[in-house]
């Protein structure tokens, strides 16, 4: 019955304890099939081709020893139930063992034949039910986030049907409307735009959590997303009588960040000062280069507001907190900004925190990588320790016919981005990230570690390639030129980071001169 | 003076009125259809000039809509502005692939979907649409 037995892994180095174990197996109940191997390495290979139905393990192996052993076939078999079979009886190691998901511990020299077909049964059942458990957990959060998906999409229906009667109403279309009749309409619609806000970030907090968003970085300029964000928020500031302050430093270079995320991050925190700050006071918006770390723009905003009590402090990230002692209860929002806040800094590689103190306001600060070109250009324009032969610039310039639907336009630029990255060398070209236009007309530049001859090989599989994107005939034209990057004298005895750092100086310059004008780039761009 | 025709579909009948006032005052004509395969048998009677389709719609979806009016040629040319409750995340991409030419979430904001109606418009409706 061979089909019915249990597959048992056997990793055992000592002969004698192998057989042992085997005699054991088979004085035992279940029917075993035993597979034994003596080195942790093929314990590893054989867990790549089949999973048994439990793993027993030594762990003084000639190629693993102690803790090392078990955390290697529990990255290689997660869902496999492992239990030790130790030749000392270490309590603290065992602890340790169970903690990190082994799920029994054996010292061999008193292990019985029923003792050890009971571990294995009980091991493979508690697996069995923590994988159920992880799976229902998962079904859960799943549904639950079906669940918001679906709840915003119903309760944005009528929420459009108020928002767009009070718009009819207020812009005079169904006839005059009396001054304080206006104001009582502004006072709904304020509360109807409070409403779809709310259900925008139900909604957001649900995608942070099961890992949904996707960020489209791109290259901005700090200075642009602030005054924006200011910007949107600059009624909503007005009407509670609190101040906007901007300070940004205009040498900032450009960050590597999904601009609408930023965006995101700024409102978030800007709207969550203005609601914590009284009349008459003010929030300040500062963005500078990070002192601490020159990869990174540094943000702040302070309010001058309560401040945040030292209870509050540990939890004021969570999702749905809400500090009980605010002072402003009459709108308390959902408490998922600073939630979303968090996670979209911390998908970028940024750090978010915040010092406050009661009574006197609070700032919160985070941080968001720059745009390194040195950082991009090294691995691609250096082999060996040395600088290659020649390096060019491409510029590939999509441009929308007149009568071209921006919407669609969008779509065929992102589609010419993923073409055009699939028509270079990985390892000795490099597709700059898009910066972010203002109009319709896309700039892709590439970075290419060849010459201008052959370079016209690369331009004329641009063109070919880019031209078959879907929706791009017709649409719109490519144009694609090249030009040489200029190289230093070769012998020269600078070391490698500070010529990469020259070259990634001229590129900066060129690409500037590209598109600096046609999208108004600040000259703080960083080489 | 012919004035740009516009379809508005979308199954909740308030919401169709409430669009139909907005491109009125705006000096729009507007067709409307309440479902995927009213649709889709008014473009072809009316020949709007431009639609304004909702995704999620009783008797054939937006998406099928879209599909359809792609596939025929009298419809193909129409350029269709999807207005919709569903997730932007999920639709937006899907239906910009499936032809339409521009993407609003539900409540969108009156100014800019103006705006980019005009923007859309075939020319020479859009010239004699707005003489001033």
């Amino acid at each position: 019955m061979k089909g019915q037995s249990t597959q048992v892994l056997l990793i055992e180095d000592n002969p004698g304890d192998a057989d042992l174990v085997r005699l054991r197996l088979v004085e035992g109940k279940s029917a075993v099939d035993v597979n034994c191997v003596h080195r942790l390495s093929d314990g590893l290979a054989s867990l790549r081709e089949r999973s048994p139905a439990v793993i027993l393990l030594d762990l003084n192996l000639p190629d693993s020893q102690g803790a090392e052993t078990f955390r290697k076939v529990l990255e290689q078999a997660p869902d496999v139930p492992v239990v030790i079979l130790s030749g000392q009886d270490d309590e603290a190691l065992a602890i340790k063992a169970l903690h990190q998901g082994v799920q029994d511990y054996l010292v061999k020299g008193s292990i019985s034949s029923s003792s050890l077909d009971r571990a294995m049964r009980y091991a493979v059942e508690r697996q069995a039910l923590l994988r159920s458990l992880e799976m229902s957990r998962k079904q859960q959060l799943e549904f639950k986030n079906q669940f918001l998906s679906h709840v915003s999409h119903e309760l944005r229906t009528p929420l459009t049907a108020i928002h767009q009667y009070v718009n009819i109403l207020l812009d005079g279309l169904a006839g005059e409307v009396q001054a304080d009749q206006r104001d009582h309409l502004k006072t709904i619609l304020r509360s109807v735009n409070q409403l779809g806000a709310m259900v925008r970030d139900l909604l957001e907090a649900s995608r942070a959590e099961s890992g949904k968003i996707l960020l489209a970085p791109r290259c901005v300029a700090a200075a642009d997303l602030i005054h924006a964000a200011v910007a949107m928020m600059q009624a909503t500031a007005r009407e509670k009588g609190v101040g906007l302050e901007v300070g940004v430093d205009t040498s900032l270079p450009l960050m590597h960040a999904d601009p609408d995320r930023v965006l995101e991050i700024l409102i978030n925190l800007i709207e969550n000062a203005v609601k914590f700050t009284p009349a008459g006071g003010a929030v300040t918006i500062q963005g500078c280069a990070a002192a601490a770390d020159t990869d990174f723009a540094y943000f702040s905003v302070t309010d001058t507001g309560c401040g945040i009590a030292a209870a509050a402090k540990a939890l004021i990230f969570d999702r749905l907190y809400q500090d009980p002692n605010a002072v402003d209860s009459s709108r308390k929002g959902l408490g998922l900004g600073l939630f979303i806040a968090k996670e979209l800094v911390s998908l970028h590689g940024g750090r978010i925190w915040f010092a406050s103190e009661p009574g006197e306001g609070t700032t919160f600060s985070f941080t968001l990588p720059l745009y390194s070109l040195d950082k991009l250009l090294f691995p691609v324009i250096t082999r060996d320790g040395r600088l290659r032969d020649g390096v060019v610039l491409v510029k590939v310039v999509l441009r929308p016919n007149s009568n071209a639907p921006r919407g669609r336009w969008k779509d065929i630029s992102q589609r010419c981005l993923e073409t055009l990255q699939r028509c270079v060398y990985l390892d000795k070209d490099l597709v700059l990230p898009p910066m972010a236009a203002a109009g319709l007309e896309e700039t892709l530049l590439v970075v290419a570690s060849t010459d201008l001859e052959c370079a016209g090989i690369m331009t004329a599989r641009i063109r070919e390639q880019l031209g078959k994107v879907q929706g791009m005939s017709g649409a719109g034209e490519v144009e694609v030129s090249v030009s040489a990057v200029p190289l230093p004298e070769s012998g020269t005895d600078q070391p490698l980071e500070a010529q990469v750092h020259n070259i990634a100086g001229a590129i900066g310059e060129m690409v500037r001169a590209e598109v600096g004008e046609a999208q108004r780039l600040s000259a703080s761009a960083k080489a | 003076m012919t004035k740009s025709k516009i379809m508005i579909v979308d199954d909740d009948p308030d919401l169709r009125q409430a669009l139909r006032l907005r491109l009125r005052a705006n000096k729009y004509d507007t067709v409307n259809a309440g479902d995927g395969y009213s649709a889709i048998a008014m473009a072809y009677k009316e020949r709007p000039d431009l639609i304004i389709l909702d995704l999620g719609l009783p008797a054939g979806d937006g998406f099928v809509v879209l599909e359809r009016l792609q596939k025929d040629d009298r419809l193909s040319a129409i350029p269709v502005i999807v207005l919709t409750a569903s997730d932007a995340q999920s639709s937006e991409r899907r239906a910009l692939q499936a032809g339409a030419s521009a993407f609003f979430q539900k409540p969108a904001d009156n100014a800019e979907l103006l705006e980019v109606i005009r923007a859309t418009l075939p020319k020479v409706a859009k010239e004699t649409a707005l003489p001033s």
